[in-house]
């Protein structure tokens, strides 16, 4: 009880006797969970597995990141599952209560529960039949939150591991509910000009009070599980990226518009004030940000607003995380280790304020609500990563003041024997007391 | 004690927020931000079923929720009564009084409707309290139900099973405040008890709700979605007789080799076909072999040069197409394996295409899953083993033929009109200026459009010997290209294999980079092309022989510059596409017909 009381942290329920219904996050979840606005004890890095290193199977880790905690800066738990199964993704339910990690190889989903004791995770369900469920569907990537329910990127399909493919929709529970396959109807173009309907698929965002949910598009199995350098070599796998945000009915699950945004847009962050009705998205390939924003009552346009670094050198931006007064957006470039940070207060002009070099490849940010604490880790993808000496694995947690980025603490995946770390997700005592016995 | 003083902390934090943040009024109070969906225009898959359980209406009757639910289309709401977050219960039962109002208007739907209001505060909210919490919403023809349970403990399964999250909130000396820390959940359940959506704070609002209890009640209206997906469009198709397909071959083709010790029959094609395109047949069940021979892709993969297999491992060749393959002498670019029943267990057992472990791992893959049962018994009179696998997979391959090609009907056929003049152009280079019948070899009776040999073009050395470019051209976007270093590539990449060809066999100093000639049946379909997939089109083809291939010592003499002029090498790229068989639809149908098998399938 004594480390829970240390680890107290600030939060907001959704819907609590005396909470809010809380229209932000610690910048990127769900707007339907419980949110950590104070300090978070823990961060669950869903961890690849990697030949040659350890069990060599994917993990769910969890990092000690409270300042409080006699073990910060320590690795406290990690849960192995089993094979490597291209650990990508992860995220919670809307009560908080289970995590979802996908691998986007073997298609399984492993439900950890977090609740019963926040540090250690308990993996209480393994979805094994995803591609037969959802009738083709391969990738589970982004798990978003919405009542009692989970809605599911796919980003490929059992046919041709091309970039076609569907939404997946699940109860909490873990039972299939629904595919939504993406649309491929040019009439749903923004701009007819052009065929660009790819029905690819990446991540998903909503914006309740807009009943407006977006997807944006990736690639298929056969380029995401590829050498990168071979990829990158092959003029046919190049031609395979996706070009598309899509605009749906959140309500209805039902596509209404197609926007043009080439390059493979990938992570999508809304902003979160009431009257901010506008979304960012980056493409990889083409290193740019765009705004998904409304631009008159009920009309949506995608609009390329900045550049990310030299887009001819492809610095390749990978995550992407929003500021929670919807000022600042961080954007991570893989191929230069960069972190950028980005002044969005005007969302048509984003202007870069600030770089850090993070290590020879960085992948995921994830930043604390308040702002003041950002977390990184390496690895894209696990053909994706680079090789020898600059395939660097980590965990690393900086301090924000403003101005500068000071690190706190790395961790070495590799020679912690744990593999490629990827996605974080925060993780506080205080989210669970109430249920304290 | 502890756990109340933890809580009693957690309750100040949660106030210390709520200052920091006054709470918005929740959407369920304001107009709603967007039209309400029309009823019908979509659909509400079912959430699983809603739990049952005993509870006691407002006269302490007791009743149960299933019987409530029989019939009717149900809103349930949990609350307690003397709840006063204003986005809390309140809300949900200003949400119900607004569908009550609406309810009030339409006799018709309200018929057909029951609301339901249950309490999760036994101790409190006894059946007279609830009747005085509803009473005041109370109207004619309006089915309104304040219901509560006897105990806790008759109540606890009802919340466990709505995924109802409710806590008991203290005061600072650990004393029950009566109030409660709960995630806000309206169910709507239709008259089979099953739930068709779940709202919570940000989705609850009447017009909503009203759109889905109209939708769930005009289910056989319900339009498909409107969209198309061309991929799944394009992906069905019908059964084709394939035993009648490889005992009948097609114009332009001889008669189909077949091993006396595997004659084909129809229990064989079926069974090899159902296991091409089982990705369960990999380690870790994610990779058939239709994975990199893709059907609707000339049986290969026209989207990468060359293959990945299991975990994205690099293959180091193009994947070869299928088409015709009954009746090649050599398997592989290499040429290692000569019958189609030895063949299927290299992509099986290589670490870096199907990975499985050992041959007795897939025979107990197979005898595990129950959709296999009986089948090998049936087409072999014995249970799965290493040969009759084999034997089946090769079945099924040597049905896939394919020709009747235009070229076909003009040359074999006498049909004066199937071939375009400039095809029949191209033809006559093919087999007079620039050689090519030389090794893609026809008869008088038939063409196979190859020697069954194997020869160096000098792609292999090149890629072996030659030198790295500073940089690479990339394509970012369609029309946005760039030029990418090769040191960046060089820091994504893994050490490349190398690649031989034939002398990794033979060990042959001059076989080195000799690599099979393949056939050109339908090689419109099967790009990017060569053994390694650099040539992406048939132009980039012919215009590599025009240019004598690239010098090595092994360069195969019947290649030399050829002198083509433009005009020459669109006549001859004409006469290519003329050579695809007018079954290749047939064929994809008939695997689009096929099921594929997945964990769980």
């Amino acid at each position: 009880m004594n480390k829970k009381l240390k680890s107290l942290t600030r939060l907001i329920m959704v819907a609590a006797a005396c909470g809010a219904p809380a229209f932000a996050d610690e910048t990127c979840q769900s707007p339907y969970m419980p949110k950590i606005t104070g300090q978070e004890d823990v961060v669950y890095v869903w961890t690849l597995g990697m030949e040659g290193i350890g069990d060599e199977q994917d993990k769910m880790v969890t990092v000690d990141v409270n300042p409080k905690s006699a073990h910060y800066g320590k690795v406290v738990n990690s849960v192995s599952v089993g094979g490597r199964n291209e650990a990508h993704h992860s995220d919670f339910t809307d009560d908080r209560r289970f995590l979802w990690a996908g691998g986007l190889d073997t298609n399984k989903i492993f439900i950890f529960d977090v609740h019963t004791d926040p540090a250690k995770p308990k993996l209480v369900k393994t979805i094994t039949d995803f591609v037969a469920k959802t009738g083709g569907v391969v990738g589970p990537h982004s798990f978003y939150a919405l009542p009692g329910r989970m809605v599911i990127t796919g980003l490929s399909n059992n046919k041709d591991h091309g970039g076609r493919t569907a939404l997946a929709e699940y109860t909490n529970d873990g039972a299939y509910v629904a595919t939504y396959w993406m649309p491929t109807d040019q009439k749903l173009q923004d701009d007819q000009s052009k065929p660009y309907a790819d029905g690819y698929n990446y991540d998903v965002r909503a914006l309740p009070r807009k009943n407006l949910m977006l997807t944006s598009s990736f690639t298929g199995w056969s380029n995401y599980m590829m050498d990168f350098g071979k990829m990158l070599a092959d003029p046919e796998a190049m031609k395979r990226f996706g070009a598309t945000v899509v605009q749906w009915d959140l309500h209805t699950r039902q596509p209404k518009k197609i926007f043009n945004v080439p390059g493979a847009p990938l992570e999508l962050r809304c902003a979160w004030k009431p009257d901010h009705n506008y979304c960012f998205t980056s493409t990889a390939l083409t290193s740019k940000i765009w705004l998904i924003y409304e631009d008159k009552p009920g009309v949506w346009k995608a609009k390329d607003v900045a550049d990310i670094g030299e887009p001819a050198k492809v610095p390749l931006p990978v995550d992407i995380s929003i500021s929670s007064d919807d000022s600042k957006l961080w954007v991570n470039t893989f191929l230069d280790g960069k972190t950028r940070l980005f002044d969005v207060s005007d969302p048509f002009h984003p202007k870069q304020v600030y770089e850090k070099k993070i290590g020879t490849q960085v992948n995921m940010v994830s930043s604390s609500w308040d702002g003041k604490r950002i977390y990184y880790t390496s690895s894209l993808l696990a053909n994706w990563d680079k090789k020898g000496v600059d395939n660097e694995q980590f965990f690393k947690s900086y301090t924000w003041d403003g101005k500068e980025l000071k690190e706190q603490f790395a961790i070495d995946f590799i020679k912690e024997k744990l593999g490629r770390a990827h996605q974080m997700k925060f993780g506080a005592y205080s989210l669970y007391t109430a249920q304290a016995k | 004690m502890n756990a109340h003083f933890f809580l009693v902390l957690s309750l100040l934090s949660l106030a210390v927020v709520a200052a920091d943040n006054p709470a918005p009024l929740a959407p369920g109070y304001l107009p709603l931000g967007f039209s309400a969906p029309v009823p019908g225009s979509y659909q509400l898959p079912a959430l699983g079923s809603a739990v049952d359980g005993e509870v006691l209406d407002s006269d302490g009757n007791a009743t149960r929720l299933h019987q409530l639910m029989d019939g009717k289309t149900t809103v349930l709401s949990f609350i307690y009564s003397t709840c006063n977050d204003v986005n809390g219960c309140p809300l949900a039962t200003a949400v119900l009084h607004k569908i009550h109002s609406r309810l009030k208007k339409d006799p018709e739907l309200a018929k057909q409707i029951r609301l339901i209001t249950l309490s999760f505060n036994p101790e409190n909210d006894t059946p007279a309290q609830m009747r005085g919490y509803g009473e005041s919403f109370a109207a004619p023809g309006i089915d309104w139900r304040f219901l509560t349970t006897r105990s806790e403990r008759e109540l606890q399964p009802i919340l466990d099973g709505y995924r109802q999250n409710v806590q008991k909130i203290y005061d600072e000396k650990g004393r029950d405040t009566g109030t409660f820390a709960h995630d806000l959940r309206v169910y709507l359940i239709d008259n089979r008890q099953q739930i068709r959506n779940i709202y919570s704070v940000s989705f609850l609002h009447a017009d909503t709700l009203i759109s889905d209890l109209k939708t769930l009640l005009q289910t056989e209206q319900v339009n498909k979605t409107p969209t198309i997906t061309l991929a799944l469009q394009e992906r069905t198709g019908t059964a084709t007789n394939l035993l009648n397909n490889a005992l009948k071959p097609p114009l332009g083709l001889p008669p189909l080799p077949m091993p006396s010790d595997n004659p084909l029959t129809a229990e064989k094609i079926g069974l090899g076909r159902k296991l091409f395109y089982d990705r369960r047949l990999s380690l870790n069940n994610t990779f058939s072999c239709a994975m990199c021979h893709i059907p609707e892709q000339g049986f290969t993969s026209n989207e990468m040069a060359t293959a990945v297999g299991i975990e994205g491992r690099t293959v180091r060749r193009n994947s070869p197409t299928l088409y015709n393959v009954g009746y090649a002498e050599h398997l592989f670019h290499d040429g290692r394996e000569n019958t189609l029943e030895h063949q299927v267990w290299g992509p099986l057992l290589a670490h870096n295409e199907m990975a499985n472990p050992s041959i007795g791992h897939v025979i107990g893959k197979i005898n595990h899953n129950a959709d296999y049962q009986g089948l090998f018994e049936q087409a072999f009179g014995k249970p799965p083993n290493m040969e009759n696998i084999g034997m089946t997979l090769a079945s099924y391959q040597r049905t896939l033929n394919s020709a009747n090609s235009p070229f076909d009907r003009w040359h074999y056929g006498h049909d004066k009109q199937a071939l375009p003049a400039q095809a029949q152009r191209g033809f006559k280079l093919f087999t007079g200026k620039a050689g090519c019948s030389a090794c893609h070899s026809l008869t008088d009776q038939y063409a196979l459009f190859t020697d069954q040999q194997l020869h160096n073009t000098g792609i292999g050395y090149a890629e072996a010997m030659g030198a790295t470019g500073a940089s690479q051209r990339v394509q970012l976007a369609p029309g946005v290209y760039t030029e990418v270093s090769a040191q960046l590539i060089q820091s994504v990449s893994e050490r490349k294999t190398n690649d031989l060809g034939r002398y990794e066999i033979t060990q042959n100093p001059a076989d080195r980079w000799r690599y099979k000639t393949p056939t050109l049946r339908n090689i419109s379909l099967t790009a990017p092309y060569m053994h390694n997939g650099s040539l992406r089109s048939l132009k980039e083809v012919v215009e590599f022989y025009n240019r004598g291939g690239i010098a090595n010592e092994n360069l195969d003499k019947l290649i030399k510059p050829l002198g083509l002029t433009e005009r020459e090498i669109a006549d001859l790229t004409a006469f290519l596409t003329a050579l695809t068989g007018d079954n290749t639809k047939a064929l994809v149908e008939d695997a689009f017909a096929a099921p594929i098998g997945d964990s769980g399938f």
